[in-house]
This record gives structure tokens, C-alpha cells and sequence, in this order.
């Protein structure tokens, strides 16, 4: 259910902190990203096997999941989002693709310069999923994809990383002669809290919304990232990365903000369900859908404490379409 | 320079609503209506700059409105489902007129005047059987109902006057009842169509979608100069699994896919908000998912950008696209740029209505 909520909007008291947002939060996630996906491909190459990766995976994942709301800028311009991670994905394109790559042995998973050629879905992190968790009957050309799998996650990573100070500097001198990437001071803080608000809503429609289903059709099998029982961990990490975004692009009061992240992280933490497979047990659903009610109550905050002040919360198409 | 014939009817007329030309307020291209910070409803008249040439007050929030080809008049059509539009004359912002729909109907929010002017077309539910209903008003006649014919599909949104006088209707194909305000009540069996009727509003062609794709709802239409209609779609399913948002109909009963990206797709919501066939290209709006496309007339993506709640689009006189959002930014967009022209204190509703005559 979209927020239906029809705020005024008002002219511009407050200055959001773009230079903070991109020098405590954005720039330092981003080389965590490129340095624990070189960690993991660096493990895959020395053992393959799927207990050897599997803590660089986790690790690597994190740090993923933990800046993966920063939707605009180089992932975006090199169109890296899907290569990076394909969910949700609700015909199988992960499955399908690595299954076609195995069938015919695919040399490409050899050739690191290309491997960026096979399909979106076989490429990241929900794919090395898969070969990490699901049994792989041939277990030569799994150990070959998985590499390819690490290698081409850093190779992507290091790219990102390496194109954001120059893309920061264009946030940064917003509004000046001969920036057409953000033609005015506002544009950069749109930026910044489209990236807040998408993501707040991702976890509300998408990580929780999709296993959560129905009541009467529940969807266990849509639990992000279920085959590693990271559900409920991407969940609490991309509360934590949208809270350290938030603080950081405003200098307003975010008492109502900063409550209802506490209460969505502690209810995240008092729920004993990694891959979220009780939403289908109608007498633990409810935890799952308090908690779904609790990142509600942050988008809440968020547009009252920080959209409205920065004048950029109306949404007035957006909310109400037809 | 007005014809003959809407001279003859703007003075068969004058009498009931004195109205002027469109240059006498200011050389409008486009009409919006929009919000004021204060939380009042306006329409405004928009140059090709982006500035405001005229600001008018409104009694409600309209969804979009139908414009006369001559007269600086336009008539503000309520959101589904309402049942009133409001005439506007655009010169004194004086509600000349208020139209009711017909007992058991209610209008879906968009209109269409007739080349010359003298017939106002409504897109309209004929809520005891769900079918879509396009009214038939005579403007001359002081906005008089004439007739009703059938939309040849449930949910009616989009009517356009095509080059030539004919008239498209895009069916979205979604039931709703007033009842239940817009819960959608037949996503099983819903078919969307596009329609194409004669002057006499008689049906000529009928185009709709594969019918696996059943759930994507024809909602916008815009027609280029070559006769090309662009289409929106809603798509009523999971994002994640959303066909071609966009479409384009070039005749004998066939909606041509246009070739949106995976990940742009997957980022729009399913939901694209307007369309607007301008020069040789075709721009659709995806408010939700905050994405401006450009598509030449093969289908193919030829520009995609960020644009936080944009929507209202509408052609201009030089071959570009007029852009406006919520945030009450105007922009220009060719093929592959989009530029911002103008910001006002203001955000800009749902739908910019063309002042270019077709």
C-alpha cells in the first residue's frame, strides 16, 4: 500500500548536508564494498569451495546491502544495479541462467574480461547465492563460476568506487555553471532523500511485502536471499544504513525520525526468524507484519522531519496517480 | 487565426460565455492545473519558456482538462469519480459553466473537444453496467447533453482528437464503482483496448495488447503529427514482471511494444503516468518510479532520466516535449535531453493539456 499522504510543501529553511551524506556514509560504504568483494574474489580463487567462501560471501554481502539504496550515480550510469543483484526476481532469472551457463559448461566463466556479457541474473550476488547454498551436481564448472561469479563482483565494485569522487564533486557544486547533471542546489538533496524514501520503501513493499503476501496466501519462497537465511539481516542492515543516510543529509529535529528507527530495529532484533519462513505460521505472522508496520511509522517520520522541511516531500503525482 | 466556423460559433455562444482568444492571455501553449502552497487549486496557462501566463483559481483538485482549439476556454473535469466539470473561461478565470454527468454516470477526468470546437467529448462509466460511455456535449448550445455512444471497453480514461477530426479512446479496462470508491473489481477478466471512432462515433478500429498481458492498462494517449498514437500503460500486476509500459499504434488493430531497459523498467512501479508524441519522439512519464523516457518511433529507448514525481507532458510548437513535476520544475525535453526551464511555487498536477490545435 503506497502512503497515502498529501502534505503541504514549503519554501527551504534547511540545508541538507550533501557534503556529510557523501563524506560519512556514501564515499566510506562504497570502499567497503570494493575492498570486501577484492577480500572474496581473492578467497574464491584460493578455495572455491562453498564453505571456504562463504564468510568472505556474507561479508562482501553486507556491505553490498549496506549501500545498495544509493541508486543514482556510477551504478546507475554504468548500469551495474541488476549485475550487481537480481531481486526481486519472480520468474527465475537467476536460476534459469545459471542452469543454461552449467548445461552448456560455458567457457566464459574463464574469461574475466567478458563475463560481464552473460545475463544480469548469473552476475552478483543472487546468483554466488545459489552456488554457495544449492547442491551443484557438477562440481568442477560451479567452482569456475563461482570465481568468475567473486571476480566480476569486485571488478564491478572497484568501477563504482572508483567513479564516485568525481561524481561526489558534481553533488557537491550543484546548481553551478556547466553542471547538467544537477542543475540546481536542490537537485543533489532530491537525490539524497529519493534514495532515503525508495529504500524505506523497498523495505516495505519488496523485502518485507513480498514474503509477507496475504494472509491468506503467504509467500515464504519470496524471502530475499532465504537459501542463506539473510532475510531478516538485509532487513536490519538497510535500516541502519537509511538511518546513518538520514541523519547525515539534515541538520533538522529528527526526534520522531531517530524514535522510529529505534523501534523498527528493535523489533527487527526481537524477531527469531532469519529467512522470514514464519509468515506462512499465521500465529508468528504477526511479527513480521508489526514489524512491516514499524518501517511504516519511520517513512512517516521521515517525510514529516525531513522531506516537508527540505520542501521536497509533496509526491503530489506520485501519491496520487491515475 | 480562428476559422469561420468557430468564429460563427464562439458568437452563437457569446452571449452565454463571452471568451476570447488564447493569444489575448498571454500566448499560452499548455494548460496545467496545479496546487499553490497554500493549498489552492489553480489552473495555469504555461509558455513554451515554462512561464506562467495565466493563474486561475479552482474550486477543486481536477485531474485534467479539455481545452478549446480557439477560445481561451477549457473545461477542468473532475477526478474519477466525480461528476462535474467546471467551464473556465481563461481570460476573467469566471466559472462560466458547471456540467453534471448524467444521471448513473460519473466522468473518468479527461475530455476532448472537436476540431471546430462545437462538441465536447467525456470519457464516462455508466455505473448500473460498468461499460464505458463517451458523452456527447454541445458546446454551442450552452454545453447541452446531445448523446452517448459506447467506448467499446470498460474504464475509459484517455480521449484524444486525432488529425482529421477522428477521436481515440483508451479503455483501461478496470471496473470500478463509486461504491467502492477505486477498488478494482474484475482484474481477472479485464481486457484493455484502444479505440478509434468516426466523427459519428462510430468505431473503426480496435487495437488491444497479447492477451497474456491482459493486466496492463491503457490509462494515456497522445497523438504525434503523423497520425502515430503513443500509448501508457498501468500494468496491474507485479512490477517486477511488467511488460512494455509504453506502446505505440500506427493502424489495422496493432499496439507496437516500445523497448523500455530491464532495470529502468523494474524501477517504474508498473506504472507509467503520461505520454506525449512530440516532433519525431514519444515521451512517457513514470512518476512513481521517478524516470523520464524517450522512444523514437520504432519503440527504441532513445533517453532515460531521473525525475523525481514528474508527470504532465505535452508537445510544443518547436517540436519539444514540455515537462512539469510536483515540485512545480518545468523542463523541455528533445529526444535525448531533458532541461530545466523554469521552477514556480507551485506543484503541478497530473496532466499538461496542449493548446496546439490538432
Amino acid at each position: 500500500m503506497r502512503l497515502a499522504l498529501i502534505l503541504p510543501f514549503c519554501a527551504l529553511p534547511a540545508f541538507a548536508d550533501v557534503d556529510r551524506a557523501l563524506d560519512t556514509h556514501i564515499l566510506p560504504a562504497q570502499t567497503e564494498l570494493a575492498d570486501t568483494t577484492q577480500a572474496l574474489a581473492d578467497t574464491a580463487q584460493a578455495d572455491c569451495t562453498p564453505q571456504a567462501v562463504r564468510p568472505a560471501f556474507h561479508i562482501a554481502y553486507d556491505a553490498w546491502i549496506s549501500i545498495s539504496h544509493i541508486q543514482f550515480g556510477p551504478l546507475e550510469d554504468q548500469a551495474l544495479t541488476l549485475p550487481m543483484s537480481f531481486w526481486p526476481d519472480p520468474k527465475d532469472s537467476t536460476g534459469k541462467a545459471l542452469a543454461r551457463l552449467t548445461a552448456a559448461r560455458d567457457p566464459i566463466v574463464d574469461d574475466p574480461d567478458n563475463f560481464d556479457d552473460v545475463s544480469a541474473a548469473a552476475q552478483g550476488f543472487t546468483a554466488l547465492e545459489r552456488m554457495l547454498y544449492d547442491p551443484q551436481p557438477d562440481a568442477d564448472y560451479a567452482c569456475r563460476l563461482t570465481q568468475a561469479i567473486a571476480t566480476g563482483l569486485a571488478r564491478k565494485s572497484e568501477a563504482i568506487t572508483h567513479d564516485w569522487p568525481a561524481f561526489a564533486d558534481l553533488m557537491r557544486s550543484a546548481g553551478t555553471d556547466g553542471n547538467t547533471r544537477f542543475q540546481d542546489e536542490d537537485e543533489a538533496r532530491r537525490a539524497l532523500y529519493t534514495a532515503l524514501s525508495t529504500g524505506l520503501q523497498f523495505l516495505h513493499d519488496q523485502r518485507l511485502g513480498r514474503p509477507l503476501g496475504t494472509f491468506d496466501r503467504p509467500r515464504p519462497r519470496r524471502a530475499e536471499a532465504r537459501r542463506s537465511e539473510r532475510t531478516l539481516r538485509h532487513i536490519q542492515l538497510q535500516l541502519a544504513a537509511l538511518e546513518t543516510l538520514a541523519t547525515a543529509m539534515t541538520d533538522t529535529d529528527l526526534t520522531q525520525t531517530r524514535t522510529a528507527f529505534a523501534e523498527a530495529r528493535q523489533r527487527a532484533k526481537t524477531l527469531d526468524d532469519p529467512a522470514l519462513q514464519d509468515v506462512a505460521d499465521p500465529a508468528r505472522r504477526f511479527k513480521v507484519e508489526v514489524l512491516q508496520q514499524a518501517v511504516r511509522a519511520v517513512q512517516v517520520a521521515m517525510i514529516n522531519e525531513i522531506g516537508t522541511p527540505l520542501g521536497i516531500s509533496a509526491g503530489f503525482n506520485s501519491l496520487d496517480g491515475d | 487565426m480562428p476559422s469561420r466556423r468557430a468564429f460563427l460559433a464562439g458568437l452563437a455562444s457569446a452571449s452565454v460565455t463571452p471568451t476570447l482568444g488564447w493569444s489575448d492571455v498571454g500566448n499560452p501553449i499548455a494548460l496545467s492545473a496545479a496546487m499553490t502552497p497554500e493549498g489552492q487549486h489553480v489552473l495555469v496557462g504555461l509558455s513554451v519558456t515554462g512561464a506562467i501566463t495565466f493563474q486561475l483559481p479552482l474550486p477543486a483538485r481536477g485531474h485534467a482538462a479539455a481545452a478549446h482549439p480557439h477560445l481561451a476556454e477549457a473545461v477542468a473535469i473532475a477526478r474519477r469519480p466525480g461528476t462535474f466539470a467546471k467551464v473556465i473561461n481563461c481570460a476573467t478565470g469566471h466559472v462560466a459553466q458547471t456540467l453534471t454527468a448524467p444521471f448513473g454516470h460519473h466522468f473518468y477526468g479527461h475530455g476532448a473537444f472537436s476540431a471546430d470546437g462545437a462538441l465536447l467529448f467525456t470519457t464516462e462509466n455508466e455505473i448500473a453496467t460498468g461499460q464505458g460511455r463517451i458523452g456527447v456535449w454541445d458546446r454551442s448550445a450552452g454545453y447541452t447533453r446531445l448523446d452517448a455512444f459506447a467506448s467499446a471497453g470498460i474504464g475509459p480514461h484517455e480521449i484524444l482528437r486525432l488529425p482529421g477530426g477522428m477521436l481515440a479512446v483508451a479503455n483501461g479496462g478496470i471496473r470500478t464503482h463509486p461504491d467502492t470508491g477505486r477498488d478494482k473489481l474484475n482484474l481477472d477478466t479485464m481486457r484493455p483496448n484502444l479505440a478509434l471512432f468516426d466523427t459519428g462515433g462510430q468505431l473503426t478500429d480496435l487495437a488491444e495488447g497479447p492477451a497474456a498481458e491482459h493486466l496492463n492498462s491503457l490509462r494515456h494517449i497522445s497523438v504525434g503529427t503523423n497520425g502515430t498514437i503513443a500509448c501508457g500503460f498501468q500494468w496491474q500486476g507485479d512490477p517486477f514482471e511488467a511488460p512494455a509500459l509504453v506502446g505505440l499504434y500506427k493502424g489495422n488493430g496493432t499496439l507496437i511494444p516500445a523497448h523500455i531497459n530491464d532495470l529502468t523498467l523494474r524501477q517504474l512501479d508498473g506504472y507509467i503516468g503520461s505520454v506525449s508524441a512530440f516532433g519525431t519522439h514519444i515521451a512517457a512519464s513514470a512518476p512513481r518510479g521517478g524516470h523520464m523516457l524517450t522512444f523514437d518511433q520504432s519503440g527504441a529507448e532513445t533517453g532515460v532520466h531521473r525525475a523525481a514525481d514528474v508527470c504532465g507532458l505535452c508537445s510544443t510548437p518547436q517540436n519539444s516535449c514540455l515537462v512539469t513535476d510536483g515540485f512545480g520544475h518545468v523542463y523541455t525535453l528533445s529526444d535525448a535531453d531533458l532541461t530545466l526551464r523554469a521552477k514556480h511555487p507551485l506543484a503541478f498536477d497530473n496532466h499538461l493539456v496542449a493548446l496546439t490545435a490538432a
